[in-house]
């Protein structure tokens, strides 16, 4: 995979559709969302609690399956794609950072971004592995363990991983829920850079106006429904910004 | 290499399974390591003999060995004549052997088995070979050459105890080997074995090709290994009791590491849920996560059955010793370590490591990506389809042979309440997380109104899989532990006793030392006394056991008192009264009785009954084994040499099958408790470190660290009494049911004995090391999460 051949859209879902349960017990998650991801865009994803949008994350990365709808990644439909086969497409083109426990405990820091190449059966270049954790500022740390690093530190290790393989789209799940103000901003400097300097594509769940301002588009949930959008004006963390996507958040929330 | 990463950094989670593999691995090599050695051997008195020729071959016994009907002494004599003009026989010597034991300081010495006597004719030291040491041969009667490890030097005086009785020989010689030679041997009974010395140059096989021929079919040819049919029954049985309790434990080590590896398997597979679910999102395949839990598997398989190994190897010769002193191997036995042994027992532990990850793996390979996003709070699927259907089938099975127990009777209801309570309390074990809930919902209601009791009564119900965990070990070990004590103890007062107090018997004499009771001793008992000399006779090729009694005073009941002295009485059914029995004798003379009377089988303690005299006649080494004295109560029987006077429900606690049985049940339930501890403790340190987020959270809503301690403490004591009532309570219908049965089979109400002091060291034990395990580490936990 490489970046020259990437489509516009990195992930489009369309008409996506998530009930969970049956009969008078179902939940509707998602009811019906069509939304694309543009190739080297960092997107955030907000809403209430309940909004569906962990689902909708879900749905996208192929960790969940939609009910009806389809979800193409790089061009390949998710839909009816046995287990295997989605496993090696999500360690192919996708990146994870999740809120918590990103790392394997057992293995060092550079043990774990060299992880998913050598899931794939590749071996890792050491360079590649120690330019992946000095680009997250992290190259002396390769050699610990996830225990002997602080919260922000394992966070920017799972960013390292994340992008080592070159994904053609990175999920970030609350990535900075568990981190203080510095850590945190860190990590979405690190995740804006990746974008705008490497050409990455990052879609990010957050709950945090602070964080959402840190991207270039974010997009609002609310009962299932893509119900709002807003364009950001291009400088990290711009506190206008941040203060619309918190006015928006609230009158969602009322 | 991350399966090798995950063990070495993750290696509390391995431990318990470490610790259970390694010491199932060193049991099995070590009993491996004493099973292969105790093979049977050519005795070592036969051992010069390269060719030898066995008399025909019996029946098997009531014990299933084959007997070999003896030769009489002239018959013996004549073959050896046609063997020794075998072409390369030096010499054919016929091992005539007899009961004889030397009397030191008035003492007995060494305690040889009835079918292993030392007494021998000088002529038998040839097979050996035995030379002497010092002094001559015995050329008399009245002389005697004894085993230079005695002590007795030639022409001192030995008093050598007989079936008769002791009797003072000269001492003419000393040999440097084993045994008490005579001139030649007149109290020695037939000859079941003639050894041929062969000259230097002669080759066995061809030898025994020769004597084959030249004796037809009136004996058994045996050369090389074969002639290891010869060893002595009473070694081949001391062997096989030493082979039972041998696989007992292997099976019970195999069963319990099983048992330990897949349950610890299964919650390292949970505990890591998040990671396993991590490395499943970043894009390890089912297949590559299975692969990883099976690769841990293997590494601790290795690392553990090489440690294992190296312990069997160890601990052989010390199994083997205390085998010896319990007499269940024949003594100067000395394991020795084969690749036979140690090889199967290394292949075993690794292969069970890795089928007891086996399940967890597959079901740890299932864990989807999404999980690693989630809180994992509550088990929601702690019962497995294995569970329901393996848990749910024992159920039935049990419950089904319940039922059947009730409507069969004696053997088959014995063996029917055993299964059924096994399979019962294997029921319980596996749908343990269902019954856990309502049961411990039973047991702690009065503790719903404290808040340490609620955090208690909650955390054991809603954790289903820690608490199975650590109580179905508890459950399985105290129900069987019950069940096996129990029926022991119930069962043994039940035989014997009840019987000698029917005949008005106040003391039973046995012997103390020697195999049997000689004539003298016999004669020398006070009081009225019933004894009998015991011997074995053949019948038609079959052996039987015959009990050799004075006509008249028959300890018997009904027509029993028809002997006459040229009669016998039986209580078999293949015989009738008025049929003529050719009887065979240990001498190997052929006698026809008459059947003087019938009576119903079991009724008599061996299937014939003999005049005394005529045993006496016919079998010079015949004992008596018991003897049972009216009117004299035990304390004024005396004593003397080799003699033990017991009243008769002493003697029936005393008896030595019993101790033996008992002995096998202490390995059992000892072996049992051990590896349910591993099991616990394992379990509860592997949880507790799991609830580290728990106990920070009770800390920081107030609880103090002592007050968490308890909660902890209280919840383990909880889930061992679970585990203890249930396993209790289902082996309590079994017992009841054996005792319904034994009471039906003798005729007399039977006491239900529940064995209190060992039942209560078991549930001990498994407290103990359950509170102990759980508290430590709490502790260690807690110091790691101090509110902050």
């Amino acid at each position: 995979m490489t970046t020259g051949t990437r489509r516009a859209e990195a992930v489009l879902l369309r008409e996506v559709r998530r009930t969970y349960g049956t009969g008078d017990a179902a939940v509707t998650a998602l009811a019906g969302v069509s939304v694309g991801f543009r190739s080297g865009s960092y997107t955030a994803v907000m809403g209430p609690s309940g909004s569906g949008k962990s689902t909708l994350l879900h749905c996208a990365a192929g960790l969940d399956r939609p009910t009806a709808g389809t979800v193409t990644i790089g061009g390949t439909d998710l839909g009816g794609l046995s287990e295997h086969r989605l496993t090696t497409l999500r360690r192919e083109l996708v990146g994870f950072v999740f809120q918590e426990f990103n790392l394997v405990s057992a293995l060092t820091a550079a043990q774990n971004v060299a992880l998913p190449l050598r899931l794939a059966g590749r071996r890792p270049d050491p360079v590649d592995v120690a330019a992946a954790l000095a680009g997250v500022g992290l190259a002396e740390r390769g050699g610990h363990r996830p225990s002997e690093l602080s919260g922000g530190q394992q966070q920017r290790v799972a960013i390292a991983r994340a992008l080592v393989t070159r994904p053609a789209v990175v999920f970030a799940d609350e990535p900075t829920g568990a981190l203080d103000l510095r850590s945190s901003r860190q990590v979405l400097g690190l995740l804006r850079a990746a974008v705008h300097e490497e050409g990455q594509t990052v879609v990010m769940v957050t709950h945090d106006p602070m964080a959402a301002a840190y991207a270039d588009r974010v997009l609002f949930l609310a009962d299932g429904h893509l119900v709002d959008e807003l364009t950001g004006p291009g400088t990290p963390g711009d506190p206008g910004f941040a203060a619309e996507v918190a006015a928006r958040m609230a009158r969602l929330e009322a | 290499m991350l399966a090798w990463s995950t063990v070495r950094e993750r290696w509390t989670g391995f431990v318990g399974s470490f610790v259970a593999l390694t010491l199932g691995v060193g049991v099995l090599t070590a009993s491996l390591v004493v099973f292969v050695s105790a093979q049977p051997a050519v005795p070592d008195r036969l051992a010069g003999a390269a060719v030898i020729v066995q008399s025909p071959a019996g029946g098997a016994d009531a014990e299933s060995y084959v007997e070999y009907v003896p030769w009489s002494a002239q018959r013996a004599d004549d073959l050896a004549g046609t063997l020794s003009a075998v072409p390369g026989v030096a010499a054919a010597v016929p091992d005539r052997s007899f009961y004889a034991q030397l009397v030191l300081d008035g003492r007995p010495v060494g305690d040889p088995q009835a079918g292993d006597p030392i007494g021998h004719a000088w002529s038998t030291a040839a097979l050996a070979p035995y030379h002497l040491a010092a002094g001559a041969a015995p050329t008399s009667d009245g002389e005697v050459a004894l085993d230079a490890g005695y002590g007795l030097a030639p022409g001192s005086t030995a008093t050598v105890l007989t079936a008769t009785g002791p009797r003072d020989l000269r001492v003419t010689g000393t040999v440097d080997g084993p045994g008490i030679y005579v001139a030649d041997a007149e109290l020695a009974p037939g000859v079941r074995a003639i050894g041929l010395v062969l000259k230097p140059d002669a080759d066995p096989d061809a030898v025994a090709a020769a004597a084959r021929a030249a004796i037809g079919d009136a004996g058994t040819v045996v050369a090389g290994d074969a002639r290891t049919a010869l060893e002595p029954e009473a070694v081949t049985r001391v062997r096989w009791l030493g082979t039972q309790l041998i696989t007992v434990m292997v099976v019970l080590a195999a069963f319990a590491t099983v048992f330990v590896m897949a349950s610890t398997a299964a919650l390292n597979a949970y505990q890591r849920r998040r990671e396993l679910a991590l490395l499943r999102a970043i894009g390890a395949t089912p297949r590559q996560t299975r692969r990883l839990l099976l690769g841990e598997a293997l590494v601790v398989g290795v690392v553990s059955a090489a440690a294992g190994a190296v312990l069997g190897v160890l601990a052989a010769p010390v199994l083997g010793d205390l085998l010896v002193r319990a007499e269940l191997e024949p003594a100067g036995f000395a394991p020795s370590p084969s690749l036979l042994a140690v090889g199967p027992a290394v292949l075993t532990g690794i292969v069970v490591a890795v089928a007891g990850a086996w399940v967890a793996a597959r079901r740890a390979a299932r864990v989807r990506p999404l999980e690693a996003l989630r809180e994992a709070a509550v088990d929601r699927h702690a019962m497995t389809l294995p569970r329901w259907v393996f848990g749910g089938l024992s159920g039935v099975v049990g419950l089904a042979l319940a039922v059947l127990t009730a409507t069969s009777d004696g053997d088959s209801a014995l063996t029917m309440a055993i299964f059924s309570a096994m399979a019962l309390i294997l029921a319980c074990t596996l749908l343990a997380p269902v019954l856990i809930p309502p049961v411990l919902r039973a047991l702690t209601f009065p503790l719903r109104r404290s808040a340490t009791g609620e955090v208690v009564r909650e955390s054991a119900g809603t954790a289903i899989r820690r608490t199975a965990a650590t109580a179905g070990p508890i459950l399985l070990t105290v129900g069987f532990a019950t069940l096996i004590l129990g029926m022991v103890k119930t069962m043994s007062p039940a035989f014997g006793g009840e019987d000698a107090r029917a005949l008005g018997v106040d003391t039973i004499v046995t012997a103390d030392g020697t195999p049997g009771l000689s004539d003298a001793a016999v004669a020398a008992l006070p009081g009225t006394v019933l004894s009998g000399l015991s011997t074995q006779v053949f019948v038609d090729g079959t052996p039987v056991d015959a009990l050799g009694v004075v006509p008249g005073a028959v300890p018997v009941r009904g027509d029993a008192g028809a002997l006459t002295a040229d009669t016998a009485v039986v209580a078999d059914p293949r015989w009738q009264a008025g049929d003529t029995l050719r009887l065979t004798f240990p001498d190997g003379e052929a006698v026809p009785l008459r059947v003087a009377a019938s009576v119903e089988p079991g009724t008599l303690t061996t299937p014939i009954v003999l005049p005394r005299d005529l045993v006496r006649a016919h079998d010079p080494s015949a004992l008596t084994l018991t003897a049972y004295v009216r009117g004299v109560p035990p304390t004024a029987v005396p004593g003397g040499p080799g003699v033990r006077a017991q009243d008769p429900l002493a003697y029936t606690a005393g008896d030595d099958e019993d101790q033996l049985v008992w002995l096998f049940v202490l390995v059992m339930v000892g072996m049992s408790v051990g590896y349910t501890s591993i099991a616990v403790a394992n379990t509860l340190v592997m949880a507790t470190g799991d609830r580290r987020r728990d106990f920070r959270v009770l800390r920081l809503s107030g609880a103090t660290s002592r007050q968490v301690l308890r909660m902890v403490g209280a919840e383990t004591a909880l889930v061992v009494v679970f585990g203890t009532a249930v396993g209790a309570l289902v082996a309590l219908p079994a017992l009841l049911g054996i005792r319904a049965a034994l009471a039906e089979m003798t005729g007399v109400a039977v006491r239900l004995v529940v064995p209190w002091p060992e039942l209560s060291v078991v549930v001990a034990v498994c407290a103990g090391l359950a509170l102990g395990a759980a508290l430590l580490a709490t502790r260690r936990t807690l110091h790691h999460a101090q509110p902050r």
